[in-house]
């Protein structure tokens, strides 16, 4: 067997996992289709001089796909706490294709969970050009696995800290998505918000998808390169940061037996 | 008194020491009001409401105290699955004892895990009188019995099946939030969609955050009356302690582990 093909069994191990997980699929659906439907749509009543249905459907598709890639933490710290990564690494395959089979899981899960989020809101919110989704697409799975690297250095620094995995994440995920323009257009962070966080809120992976996804999809303008440049930079170092520290977690645990 | 305290001290000394829950429970509720609850409000006009940031801070208050109680719930379930509960049940106390030290624990991990964020909250608003203050923390107190109950009356799924439990509770849990008055006055809800409205009365939050706004000097007109709200959140909290006691003088006696 070649190592693609280890690595490609590996992550199908893993991606049939996540959407096996029944608490997880009700909790991500219940979170993400209440917002979508019932959060969107109040809130676009209580603010008269904005559509915020319109604002929020788009970026409620990206919170989702960062609540599915950071699951992949989850399960690299269960594999971790288990004893199962031993048996992963006893496998004929190397051990950076491990890493690879994780974050390409954890890319694939998000993306498949998010598109699937996407046809839902497709029902509730016209696409202007639905053609540019699928240029779109490798820009976003390239966004998934990033954001799956972040849950991945996570899962890696926590595992000597055991239940602390939680807590970081939730630290994570809650500075990602109130530092971003998810909930709110970057011009109402720009009059709050001193100009270094503003910065900070503009370049946020999750803002440039979420903007992307509103400008491209939704309203029909045409892609722009830059746009989808920034989303590949964005997300670039945190599959390389995630990828390296799953990676040097991995060789404590063959070396010491444990992290 | 002593053995009852004593139990309390060994369920309650994980959430203390260290620190790491509550911690995160005061930065995470930090960020909500003083970023998000501040950035939103720009966009937010509810002339009868003023401040959109006060009445986000109270509700996201009463998020916080429905997340503590649902946690309790679980925690019983998982403590009867893990093997804690049947070491607890061996112990030489009566179950009513057992039960108020439960009740306790739950009590003083709401407190904890409260006390910053509603002195933010009473900070933030000003001008509020002792009574109203007291009738706020009641509210809450009386909201986190009930919602607690309220999971531990969903245990008997988890006797079944603990993920079957977990999901449905979970899922549950977000529902009960978005279908509430916590982010929104009903009257909003009811402008969405005319079911959302309906759907919200039979929601336990609905009731808390609505009681525990009118408390805090909220206009009046935009929520429920208070004494329908006392009446439901008191009868909520009441049956469902009592099914709780009902839960762990039968049920639990037996329940396997793993």
């Amino acid at each position: 067997m070649t190592e693609l093909n280890a690595i490609l069994r590996l992550a199908r191990n893993d991606l049939s996992y996540f959407f096996r997980t029944k608490w997880l699929m009700a909790v991500l659906l219940s979170l993400n289709l209440s917002d979508m439907l019932v959060v969107a749509l109040v809130y676009g009543k209580i603010m008269p001089s904005f559509n915020y249905f319109q604002f929020f459907v788009p970026a409620i598709i990206v919170m989702g796909m960062f609540a599915a890639s950071l699951d992949t933490g989850r399960r690299i710290w269960l594999a971790i706490r288990e004893g199962v990564i031993q048996y992963y690494l006893s496998l004929p395959i190397s051990t950076p294709g491990i890493v690879v089979a994780y974050l390409l899981a954890g890319g694939t899960a998000a993306l498949i969970y998010s598109t699937s989020l996407m046809l839902i809101a497709l029902v509730v919110l016209p696409a202007a050009a639905i053609w540019n989704t699928i240029i779109l697409l490798p820009f976003l799975f390239l966004l998934a696995m990033g954001l799956a690297g972040i849950s991945a250095a996570l899962a890696s620094v926590a595992s000597t800290h055991g239940e602390y995995f939680f807590a970081y994440q939730q630290i994570v995920q809650l500075l990602f998505l109130t530092l971003s323009t998810v909930y709110y257009p970057i011009t109402y962070v720009q009059k709050y918000l001193p100009s270094f966080l503003t910065n900070v809120a503009s370049a946020n992976p999750l803002s440039l998808a979420a903007q992307a996804m509103r400008d491209y999809t939704f309203s029909g303008y045409p892609v722009q390169l830059y746009s989808l440049l920034n989303i590949l930079l964005a997300s670039l170092p945190f599959t390389i940061i995630g990828a390296a520290a799953y990676l040097s977690a991995l060789r404590a645990i063959q070396t010491k037996g444990k992290i | 008194m002593l053995d009852v305290l004593r139990v309390v001290w060994f369920d309650l000394k994980h959430e203390v020491y260290p620190p790491v829950w509550i911690g995160l429970q005061w930065f995470s509720f930090s960020i909500q009001i003083f970023i998000y609850g501040a950035i939103i409000s720009q966009l937010v006009n509810i002339q009868s409401i003023g401040n959109y940031q006060m009445f986000y801070a109270v509700g996201f208050m009463v998020m916080m105290t429905f997340d503590v109680g649902s946690h309790a719930g679980r925690e019983f379930v998982e403590a009867a699955h893990e093997g804690r509960l049947p070491y607890l049940l061996s112990l030489p106390i009566s179950r009513s004892k057992l039960f108020l030290s439960i009740a306790l624990k739950g009590g003083l991990e709401l407190a904890l895990m409260l006390l910053v964020p509603f002195a933010i909250v009473l900070s933030l608003i000003g001008n509020l009188t002792i009574i109203s203050i007291l009738a706020a923390a009641l509210a809450l107190f009386f909201l986190g019995f009930g919602v607690a109950g309220l999971m531990l009356g969903l245990s008997f799924i988890a006797f079944k099946s603990s993920d079957l439990y977990v999901a449905i509770t979970t899922g549950l849990s977000a529902l009960i939030i978005r279908f509430s008055t916590v982010l929104y006055p009903l009257f909003y809800l009811a402008q969405a969609q005319p079911g959302y409205a309906s759907v919200a009365r039979f929601s336990p939050l609905t009731y808390g955050a609505d009681l525990v706004h009118l408390c805090l000097g909220f206009n009046p007109s935009l929520f429920l009356n208070a004494s329908v709200a006392i009446a439901v959140l008191t009868a909520l909290a009441v049956s469902t302690l009592g099914l709780g006691i009902f839960l762990l003088g039968r049920l639990v006696e037996g329940v396997k582990s793993g």
